[in-house]
């Protein structure tokens, strides 16, 4: 049963994921498609804006959600295409255990900053 | 083309005999073609008239013993079901089944497919093995649940889907679409108590989940059976029995033994009379 949940979040995680993408690049380009109708606000890429973000505890979810959901659908993705090339049970045994280990040290990476300026 | 003019096509071939060639290597025959004849048809003039050494798999001409599988023009198709005119081409490149060994010539090795066929146990399972064993009657089966795998029994083991996917060729472990459809076929048959097992087997590693629907399977499938289809309903039960929410089956009963047989009608006197 382990692959068919593995296969069931990958397809869970593959819809949040363009949800909370989606939520992104409109906040990113908001100032472009707001100013096409004539209403001006903060451009969302500028530092300032970033950390205002940074400081709402909703925007931090979305984006630790996005960080998190997108490594396990990349990172889970290509154990499967990897599973495809047939090594043996034990290099897919040590090849797992390196894309845990690299997911767990950029969702580390990728959360602290937030977090610590969520915290300020 | 008139119903009895003729044209040359060439037929460029892979030829390889592992007794004597080092690598598979192309030779070509000028065929006589006209209206109608068949890819296998030219294969059996070549044979007959031009090199008798020239190796492939035929026998029932008509498209339903699967034995004449091989690559035309880059795409897989069953010889005896193939028109020459269908390419409308001067020359026709002829291959064996790829993803397959190859014995000699046009003739693939087609173990790996009977090996997965049989790994996913393609015969009725039920409980009471009693029956299975000394069947006493038949299982009631009405046309809603005949409905629910006809299409996928129609399958001949032709190989071509296998032959097809391209998931199969990267990975010579992946079940690939014939033996996954053929599991989805028990598995759907209302007579058919073996769907955990058969479940527990597609799940496994190199199972359903590593189809990437290209449905190149359903493409060159010859009898229609739509092979990527019936991976995505296998891939839905799979998904309900992890999540709980599959409905439970209960195999087809036995039909009763009947009470009352119906007199046949009488057989009518013989209206020659005896000398």
């Amino acid at each position: 049963m382990k692959n068919t949940y593995l296969q069931l979040a990958q397809m869970v995680s593959g819809a949040l994921v363009a949800v909370l993408l989606g939520i992104h690049i409109a906040v990113q380009q908001s100032s472009v498609i707001l100013g096409f109708f004539g209403v001006r606000v903060a451009d969302p890429l500028a530092f300032s804006s970033m950390i205002e973000r940074a400081r709402q505890g909703t925007w931090v979810g979305i984006y630790i959600s996005l960080l998190s959901l997108g490594l396990f659908h990349g990172l889970n993705g290509l154990r499967n295409i990897l599973l495809e090339l047939n090594f043996s049970a034990a290099t897919m045994r040590v090849l797992t255990a390196l894309i845990i280990v690299f997911g767990i040290i950029f969702l580390a990476l990728g959360t602290y900053a937030p977090l610590v300026l969520l915290g300020r | 083309m008139s119903s009895d003019s003729e044209k040359i096509v060439i037929f460029k071939i892979q030829r390889f005999d592992p007794e004597k060639d080092a690598r598979p290597h192309f030779q070509e025959f000028r065929v006589p073609v006209k209206r109608g004849t068949t890819v296998l048809e030219g294969l059996l003039y070549i044979k007959e008239n031009l090199d008798s050494s020239l190796a492939f798999r035929t026998s029932c001409r008509m498209g339903v013993c699967g034995s004449c599988g091989m690559l035309v023009n880059y795409s897989p198709h069953l010889a005896c079901h193939t028109q020459v005119e269908e390419f409308h081409a001067k020359k026709l490149l002829i291959k064996p089944l790829p993803n397959f060994g190859i014995i000699k010539d046009l003739v693939p090795a087609l173990e790996p497919l009977f090996e997965k066929h049989k790994s996913i146990k393609p015969f009725i399972m039920r409980q009471d093995e009693a029956e299975m064993e000394t069947p006493t009657a038949e299982f009631i089966q009405g046309i809603e649940d005949l409905d629910r795998y006809l299409q996928f029994s129609y399958c001949i083991k032709c190989g071509l889907c296998l032959a097809a996917c391209p998931t199969s060729a990267s990975d010579k472990s992946f079940l690939g679409p014939q033996a996954l459809g053929q599991a989805y076929r028990y598995c759907a048959d209302s007579r058919d108590g073996g769907q955990q097992q058969r479940l527990d087997i597609v799940e496994r590693e190199h199972g359903v989940w590593h189809c990437h629907f290209a449905a190149a399977c359903s493409e060159a499938c010859p009898k229609g059976v739509d092979p990527a289809f019936a991976i995505q309903l296998l891939r839905q039960r799979v998904a309900a029995r992890a999540l709980g929410a599959g409905k439970p089956h209960n195999p087809a009963p036995l039909a009763a033994t009947p009470l009352q047989v119906k007199p046949r009608v009488a057989v009518p006197e013989f209206t020659v009379k005896k000398p």
